[in-house]
């Protein structure tokens, strides 16, 4: 990247509340809060999964007013409070901002919005097709409106008047490091001067049980135990996470404090991936990897923490567990932290996790890793202390192929 | 960076030419359709590809699990690599896929959420696998993936999925990656397919026209959805030329911007899709008097065409109302997520074949929107380059600009 890239705010939504304090505090203690999913449409299967990391009644209202929220779907709520929450953090508007545009006179008139979803707005989906199935002339336009994939990141370019380009990915996992990559390119090539990227999700009773019926979380217990060997699939989450990013001058110019420094980013793609699953190419992905490193001068002897994407997973561990291992080639790894086993997987508490870790925040052990998996050779923090890290790898390998990485710096010391 | 591949699948058939002989002849895949029961709809009128030749069954391993946008991208695909004479990668890792898509595999999961809600929610009874199959590739990232997964690609992977500018977006993306040395062969586009979610929904928006779409048109009602897939195969000029590869065209440039106006109707001053082409012009670093035509998003919709022509002033001026306009959605309709790379394939074989295809639709240019949109029959124009554009859901404005390849310099 030709121009130095920082994160100067981040906002933050998901079942352990609201806000990066209580992501860091939910880390720290290194317990998941988990909520009964509800189970009274009938599409679970008897005996399956029943619990998730929900967001579970938190109150959005501080950040997106019931009447401005009334037009929004769940997505689209909390992609835009966590935008707010995030330009609040980064000191751009304050709370008393949330109702105007700031966009209309401020520096946010040509930001970038890139945002990335993996299943888009999914009860709004729901209930737009249970209306067509009735009766297509009874579809509500209010419901295909916000059931596009890109309406939480429309939803941000309205609501803060910010004018440069609105894209969504929807690259599974993957999705939420592309992002940030794109987010950082849009301004990097001179296109904006700021970027609000992240994630958002919703964890639907349809999608729950569809996740539990193809296998993919954990069982019987409910309990994620990422790189653990008992390891049988991941805690379903829901959340939305923004960053801030922009030029390191201007941030410098308007006084805002780096919260991490976005060294390099990477992408690669593993075939060998079913369209549900995760593959053996973990020879593909550690090139990625590597390339991913040597873009920005790096190899991986100069990464001394890795935020992992792993979530408990069978495959989707053992391919982010020998993909690292590829590209570290025998030399050992540096200490790994798996907030999925907290957050969940989706909403992006896992990305916002990695900005806390690259600012040196603690973490806790790392909850149902109890035994080393001996074919993966990973073993996930086990809490105490870390040393402040200087490169922080976040890695992430999506079912269906995809692959991606962040590096982040900490805060540059003063020349 | 050069363009020497292309492929299309859209209402018109399976392949390129299928898609020319439509463009040069100004007709129209529009018409009745039957992908679904849209009996209880308010509209009767798609682009429906028609049903694949025999033999592309029995050349995909898993044609038949694949979702209808899967198949659409994977043939697409290869006939543009094809077209680029590319029968293989010497480095894997240097190829990248950029896909658009709105909808994925929204059909199949349509069909899956039917039989789940007939089986009071009970998904599949007796043998949920089988059913579940219908859902392994629907996700709006699966055509993309599967076609990354059938040419052993190693390189990046992304899919952008914002709404009807998507593939123009992941055109600008490839092209990112193609200057940044990340890749050295993209293959760019997108692929959607009919469903009902869309169908429905624009038809409760009252978006769309009960006769085939009339973009720019007196009295116009409305849009025509269509599906199908489009794939351009994207190098760098000097690597295209030196393993002897023909250009059909060179993709000079991208730009992007949001309307900040409102989730469905575009801001009827244009402010915000005249940016995205001014954004697309300075990033191929021409001026807008270099753009000789522009294919333009035209939906049809009353107030799409309006704040499109008004954006179109902001940025041509005077000399708008001489600049040939054209718009392919009144041949395939509006494919959402792929429209912008079937235009962009639309617009690379007028710039190749030196003319401006006519949009059909029959009655007089809105007078409120003088444009010389080309009718009738092909219009003879030897452009240096031209514009192709591309509004969305959430005012997400695309514009792609693709000038003519010369053996002797741009446009010349």
């Amino acid at each position: 990247m030709s121009r130095g890239v920082v994160v100067t705010g981040l906002g933050t939504v998901g079942s352990f509340g609201g806000g990066r304090e209580a992501l860091a505090a939910a880390l720290l203690a290194a317990r998941p809060r988990l909520s009964a999913v509800d189970r009274s449409a009938g599409y679970h299967r008897p005996g399956g999964a029943g619990r998730a990391a929900l967001l579970d009644g938190y109150d959005l209202s501080r950040w997106v007013p019931p009447r401005e929220g009334r037009r929004m779907s769940p997505p689209s709520k909390l992609a835009l409070a966590a935008a707010r929450m995030a330009l609040s953090d980064a000191g751009i508007i304050g709370i008393a901002g949330i109702d105007g545009r700031a966009g209309d006179t401020g520096e946010l008139s040509w930001a970038a919005v890139v945002m990335s979803t993996v299943f888009g707005p999914a009860s709004y989906t729901e209930g737009l097709l249970k209306q067509i199935l009735d009766s297509p002339e009874s579809a509500s336009p209010f419901l295909f409106t916000e059931s596009v994939a890109n309406a939480p990141a429309a939803q941000i370019g309205i609501a803060m008047g910010a004018r440069g380009a609105g894209i969504t990915i929807a690259q599974r996992e993957a999705g939420l490091l592309l992002a940030v990559a794109r987010g950082a390119a849009e301004f990097g090539a001179g296109r904006a001067p700021l970027a609000l990227t992240g994630t958002v999700e919703e964890m639907t009773p349809l999608l729950h049980s569809v996740l539990d019926r193809f296998g993919a979380l954990a069982h019987p217990e409910e309990v994620a135990r990422p790189f653990d060997r008992r390891r049988s699939g991941f805690l379903a989450g829901e959340g939305a996470v923004v960053l801030v990013l922009e030029d390191e001058e201007a941030a410098r110019e308007g006084r805002r404090r780096p919260l991490a420094r976005l060294l390099a980013w990477g992408r690669a793609f593993d075939p060998s991936a079913p369209a549900a699953g995760w593959g053996e190419g973990q020879a593909a992905l550690g090139r990625g990897l590597l390339r991913c490193l040597a873009r920005a001068g790096l190899e991986p002897g100069d990464i001394d923490l890795v935020v992992s994407g792993a979530s408990g997973s069978r495959t989707g561990d053992r391919l982010e567990a020998l993909t690292l291992r590829a590209a570290w080639g025998g030399r050992p790894l540096p200490p790994i932290l798996v907030p999925k086993a907290v957050t969940g997987e989706y909403g992006g508490g896992f990305l916002a996790a990695a900005v806390l870790a690259a600012g040196g925040a603690p973490f806790g052990p790392t909850p149902g890793f109890a035994e080393a998996d001996p074919e993966l050779g990973v073993v996930p923090h086990a809490g105490g202390p870390l040393p402040a890290p200087s490169r922080v790898l976040v890695s992430t390998v999506a079912a269906g192929g995809a692959a991606a990485w962040l590096v982040f710096g900490g805060e540059e010391p003063e020349p | 960076m050069a363009v020497t591949g292309l492929g299309v699948v859209s209402g018109l058939g399976w392949g390129v030419a299928p898609f020319l002989a439509a463009l040069r002849a100004g007709r129209t895949g529009l018409g009745p359709f039957g992908r679904f029961d849209h009996s209880g709809h308010r509209t009767h009128v798609a682009a429906q590809v028609p049903d694949p030749p025999p033999e592309l069954a029995s050349r995909y391993r898993r044609w038949n699990r694949l979702t209808q946008a899967d198949r659409f991208a994977l043939a697409a695909a290869d006939e543009a690599l094809a077209r680029a004479g590319l029968s293989g990668f010497p480095d894997p890792d240097q190829v990248g896929v950029f896909f658009g898509s709105s909808t994925g595999g929204m059909y199949e999961g349509e069909l899956f959420f039917a039989d789940l809600l007939a089986r009071g929610g009970r998904a599949g009874g007796a043998s949920p696998r089988a059913r579940l199959g219908l859902l392994t590739s629907q996700p709006v990232s699966g055509p993309g993936d599967e076609l990354a997964r059938h040419l052993g690609v190693t390189g990046p992977v992304e899919t952008l999925s914002s709404a009807c500018s998507s593939a123009t977006l992941a055109l600008g993306a490839a092209l990112d990656a193609l200057r940044s040395g990340e890749v050295e062969i993209a293959l760019a586009g997108g692929s959607d397919s009919l469903c009902q979610l869309t169908y429905a929904g624009f038809n409760a928006l009252r978006a769309v026209s009960e006769l085939p779409c009339r973009p720019f048109r007196e009295g116009r009602e409305g849009m025509s959805i269509g599906e199908g897939a489009a794939v351009l195969v994207l190098e760098p000029l000097e690597r295209a030329l030196a393993r002897g590869a023909v250009p059909l065209a060179e993709l000079a440039g991208a730009g992007a911007s949001c309307d900040a106006h409102h989730m469905t109707a575009p801001d009827p001053s244009g402010r915000g899709a005249a940016a995205a082409v001014v954004a697309a012009l300075a990033d191929a670093g021409m001026e807008p008097g270099e753009i000789d035509f522009i294919n333009a998003h035209g939906t049809g919709t009353p107030l799409n065409d309006a704040a499109e022509w008004r954006a179109f002033e902001q940025v041509f001026g005077e000399r708008l109302k001489d600049m040939p306009l054209t718009a392919t959605k009144a041949i395939v309709g509006h494919l959402l997520g792929s429209a912008g790379a079937v235009e962009a394939a639309a617009t690379i074989l007028c710039l190749a074949g030196a003319e401006v295809h006519p949009t059909p639709g029959g009655g007089a240019v809105d007078p409120d929107l003088p444009v010389r949109l080309v009718q009738g029959a092909p219009l003879p124009f030897a452009a240096r380059a031209a514009v192709s554009t591309n509004l969305a859901f959430g005012g997400s404005n695309a514009a792609v600009v693709f000038s003519v390849f010369s053996a002797t310099g741009r446009g010349s």
